[in-house]
């Protein structure tokens, strides 16, 4: 869907992206990571043909990107803003037409989405009367009224309360499930974790990894298992034998305890399944993976430490 | 809708649902209004002390007025022609203040000029008029028909009196024309002022709630620069409409009471005319409104699209309203520039630096104005043309340049 190639661009001779490349592939939610000043905004605004690359190229639906194309894409900017006297629909109407409806579609879409979020009796107050997550509902709809098969949002859930996140999450999910492609740019890594299908961190306006968030989580696993099981804690610690480390043991019910282990040298899940065999009832078994949270952490920390 | 008509369509509406577009439009004018009625009541300078020396070579009026004589004015005849100079400075004449010059074809050209050494207040002209017209109709009516003096009034032609100051006999300053050229010059800038910074506050404000990311993400930064002066260009020139229609319905309805047409003889009684003064004679008489009307929203538009593009740039510059004062001060000093050189072109209107002037864009448009005001020819005209399109162009390339300035900075919060 978008291509990303060779993209390099400075302000003032502050190189802020240093030849970044990505691919997002249509129908995906692409979670854009990074901390603040790696690059994000500057890439989302490339991407939105605010600003120009100095050098690279983007590519939209295989051709070079377009301001015909902003038609098809969506936009939810970080520092949210409206017109604050003017009118819930009356608003949306404008932004919509903005992006290219006409007036009768416009009117259908946004009716549409007022009652879809169930703020159709909000539609002619000013904005200035409303609630800040009210606000940011009406900001969303205008990123999503006409229906972009590209859907940039930058830092969606921040302003929203637990509710409305869930609101938000479901429709990103929803819009995915109707073939729109999304780029998910935030520091919510529980929410990175949660819909994500792939991810690209972008450090110092470099790309330091991209991959799917299975993968990235898996290539950093840290070789810790979680075990249930039903029997003797002594039995199960001397089946560990100087294969694997207890770091964490409860005992959940009487008798059955749940643990975490780390792995030592080469051995594997199956080394401890056979280890455990005739020890214990085993119930539960998985190798923990990291959270992007975790992984997150990992890269910038490894990034940090070459520098260093 | 093209989306550069939405946005301008946006602030035409944002403007027109403020009331105090609403309060400006109907109270503005009404307060200059009346400050003009004020004023024009104000100078009405009372009844002067004159001594007229009428130069008759013809001997036409045969050292005769008509029998109501005003006391304050005293007549006195002179069978010759009269040198301008002559009767400026000889000591022979230093008690005339006015001199009526009467050719010998006056009773069929029927023009004559009128010197006065100071300025003269309109009961002098219109006591001076009517005597001397009247006295003439007496004369033609006399010569070339049997039909009364009366009757002879309902049909005749007027005479027609141009009143000249001694000191500049060509009229060339014209300079009470001038001022009020200068008003009509200073009003331009004073509304492209106003309007400016009504640019530069919703630029602002646009880049302080940020609303300007989302629009930039369907329209191009000059676009919406270009849509935000045109728009609020728009609602200025509405609201000069409504001024523009408020004062014209004062003006006839002023006209119709206050100040009657006394120059039309229709109006004057068997007294003679009304009382009215210079600057009414200036207001109601002398200066071709609807020209000038005309061709203030022709200036006002092409120094609104050429101050906006300044405070457009400005805003797009600034990140909150106090930082942005600093930037509006070389603004303002432009604008109080353009408004010193009406000052200076009303005093020495012939000099090299009042030509410059004429075609420089921060000025043009009050030297425009102050042309317009003095009357114009075909090459006065074709020069005020030409400021014109070089304001124009001048609009144009800056608001290129200002587009450009205006995408690099817009995004900088």
């Amino acid at each position: 869907m978008i291509n990303v190639a060779q993209v390099s661009k400075s302000y003032q001779r502050k190189l802020v992206l240093d030849d970044v490349s990505l691919e997002v592939p249509k129908g995906q939610i692409f979670g854009l990571l990074g901390p603040n000043g790696a690059g994000k905004t500057t890439l989302i605004r490339i991407l939105n043909q605010m600003a120009s690359p100095d050098s690279g190229k983007v590519y939209f639906n295989g051709h070079t990107i377009q301001k015909e194309d902003l038609q098809d894409i969506g936009y939810l900017p970080e520092e949210r803003g409206l017109y604050k006297y003017m009118a819930v629909r009356a608003h949306l109407l404008f932004l919509a037409q903005l992006r290219g409806l006409s007036k009768l579609k416009a009117i259908e879409n946004v009716d549409y989405w007022l009652q879809h979020f169930e703020i159709k009796d909000w539609q002619n107050k000013r904005i200035a009367s409303l609630s800040k997550g009210m606000a940011q509902k009406v900001q969303f709809i205008a990123a999503i009224v006409h229906q972009p098969k590209l859907l940039i949002l930058d830092e969606p859930l921040s302003g929203f309360d637990p509710l409305n996140v869930d609101l938000i999450i479901n429709e990103i999910k929803a819009l995915k499930a109707q073939g729109t492609t999304i780029i998910l740019s935030t520091h919510n890594m529980k929410s990175v974790d949660e819909i994500c299908d792939q991810a690209a961190l972008l450090h110092h306006g470099q790309i330091l990894a991209q991959d799917t968030v299975q993968h990235l989580r898996s290539k950093h696993a840290k070789g810790q298992i979680f075990v249930r099981f039903r029997g003797n804690m002594l039995g199960f610690a001397n089946a560990l034998w100087t294969d694997f480390t207890l770091l964490e043991q409860q005992e959940v019910l009487p008798g059955c305890f749940e643990c975490v282990l780390q792995i030592r040298g080469q051995r594997s899940v199956n080394d401890l399944m056979r280890n455990l065999q005739d020890q214990v009832q085993v119930e539960h078994l998985e190798l923990l993976l990291p959270s992007m949270q975790e992984v997150f952490i990992d890269l910038i920390t490894q990034k940090e430490n070459q520098h260093v | 809708m093209s989306k550069f008509l939405l946005l301008t369509q946006r602030e035409i509406q944002e403007r027109l649902g403020q009331k105090g577009f609403w309060y400006m439009l109907v109270l503005g004018p009404l307060v200059v209004l009346l400050l003009l009625v004020a004023l024009l009541l104000a100078a009405d300078q009372g009844k002067q002390e004159l001594n007229v020396l009428i130069a008759d070579p013809g001997q036409i009026m045969d050292h005769r007025l008509m029998a109501q004589e005003e006391k304050n004015i005293h007549y006195f005849f002179l069978d010759d022609y009269l040198e301008l100079d002559e009767f400026e400075r000889a000591k022979s004449y230093h008690d005339f203040d006015i001199l009526v010059e009467l050719n010998e074809k006056v009773l069929n050209n029927k023009k004559c000029f009128v010197f006065y050494k100071d300025q003269l207040g309109l009961d002098a002209r219109m006591e001076l008029k009517f005597q001397i017209e009247k006295r003439l109709e007496e004369l033609i009516a006399a010569q070339h028909s049997d039909i009364s003096e009366q009757a002879f009034r309902q049909i005749k032609q007027g005479i027609i009196f141009d009143f000249r100051d001694l000191k500049d006999p060509k009229n060339e300053s014209k300079e009470a024309n001038a001022w009020a050229g200068f008003i009509f010059g200073s009003f331009i800038l004073f509304f492209v002022g106003l309007y400016g910074m009504t640019i530069f506050r919703a630029t602002i404000r646009e880049k302080s709630n940020r609303i300007v990311e989302v629009l930039l993400a369907s329209v191009r930064p000059q676009q919406l620069m270009l849509s935000k002066i045109v728009g609020i260009g728009l609602v200025a020139l509405l609201q000069l409409l409504g001024w523009g229609i408020v004062l014209s319905l004062g003006y006839v309805l002023l006209r119709e009471t206050i100040f009657v047409d006394i120059l039309d003889p229709s109006h004057w009684g068997e007294g003679g005319p009304e009382r009215l003064n210079p600057l009414s004679i200036l207001v109601f008489e002398q200066l071709n409104l609807p020209v000038l009307g005309l061709h203030f929203v022709m200036f006002f538009a092409a120094s609104f699209l050429f101050y906006g593009a300044l405070f457009a740039v400005l805003g797009a510059r600034s990140t909150a309203d106090a930082d942005g004062q600093q930037y509006l001060l070389p603004l303002i000093f432009l604008i109080s520039f353009g408004v010193f050189t009406g000052i200076f072109s009303v005093y020495f209107p012939n000099t090299t630096l009042t030509q410059f002037f004429a075609y420089l864009p921060f000025s043009s448009p009050v030297l425009a104005m102050i042309a317009l005001a003095k009357g114009f020819n075909v090459v006065s005209y074709t020069q005020i043309l030409l400021s014109l399109l070089v304001l124009l162009i001048s609009a144009f390339l800056l608001l290129k340049l200002a587009g450009r300035s205006y995408k690099n900075t817009i995004l900088k919060f």
